[in-house]
């Protein structure tokens, strides 16, 4: 796959809550499939969620799958427009990166998508990204990516 | 202090290589020797060689999935916990590990 398409931004996203953001991404995971394979897709982004908390920093989720239904091996960042409150436990979420790993996916694209993961665990990387303006976010990605 | 570990996650593609990450850091900032091991979608990745779990003082494993070659830390003393606490609380398990070590050596 392309590189480029491996990311995708959405700053300022006015997503508000926790079923819009899933529902979201399983269109982009799959987009022409049937309602039946989005549901396939949310039910699993909220069982992952019950292994493990998606929280990975304050103010920050990762959501993410590896599918038979995703389509493209993506990594999808959105920048809240408003803090969002997730659910009982998690509240004023700034930032969802969410992970979508096409099932059987090239070793390539997977190590790509690891370094990705691995700059997270960076805290000064992340603070950047959760408050810098759009031009230079897009820049820290690109950076990332150039990297990985 | 010498650390070894293993971080191995459920999808393996985000939290392993995060808790990887962030122990590493926090290993080396509180001045210790550390390694950990990733068993994520790559396959196994910066694996411990048999020299490094010998040496090693204390094991860190932090899993959400069963792991391959637990055996190799047979008789070591090992801290398990969940990836999430590793990404979370990476300092605050380091001193864990520190303290573990210090009631073995008082024992």
């Amino acid at each position: 796959m392309n590189d480029n398409s491996l990311f995708q931004i959405y700053f300022d996203s006015d997503l508000e809550t926790k079923e819009q953001v899933y529902d979201f991404i399983s269109e982009i995971a799959c987009a022409h499939a049937s309602f039946q394979q989005k549901q396939d897709i949310i039910h699993q982004l909220n069982e992952r969620e019950k292994a493990g908390s998606p929280l990975i920093a304050e103010h920050v989720l990762l959501p993410h799958i590896e599918s038979e239904h995703v389509i493209e091996s993506q990594i999808i960042l959105f920048r809240l427009a408003k803090p969002m409150h997730w659910d009982e436990t998690i509240e004023d979420i700034r930032m969802i990166i969410a992970i979508l790993l096409k099932k059987g996916e090239e070793e390539a694209i997977k190590k790509k998508m690891a370094g990705f993961t691995r700059s997270l665990a960076d805290e000064d990387y992340v603070e950047r990204l959760l408050n810098v303006e759009e031009i230079e976010f897009h820049k820290e990605i690109i950076k990332i990516r150039e990297e990985s | 202090m010498k650390i070894v570990g293993v971080a191995a996650c459920t999808v393996g593609i985000a939290h392993t290589y995060i808790a990887q990450e962030k122990m590493e850091n926090a290993g080396k900032k509180a001045g210790h020797e550390i390694a950990i091991e990733t068993q994520g979608t790559i396959g196994t990745e910066n694996e411990l060689s048999s020299q490094q779990i010998q040496e090693a003082d204390i094991v860190i494993l932090a899993a959400d999935v069963k792991i391959a070659g637990r055996e190799r830390f047979e008789g070591k003393r090992i801290i398990q916990v969940p990836t999430d606490v590793a990404v979370k609380s990476p300092n605050k398990l380091i001193k864990k590990a520190e303290e573990v070590l210090k009631q073995k050596q008082a024992q």
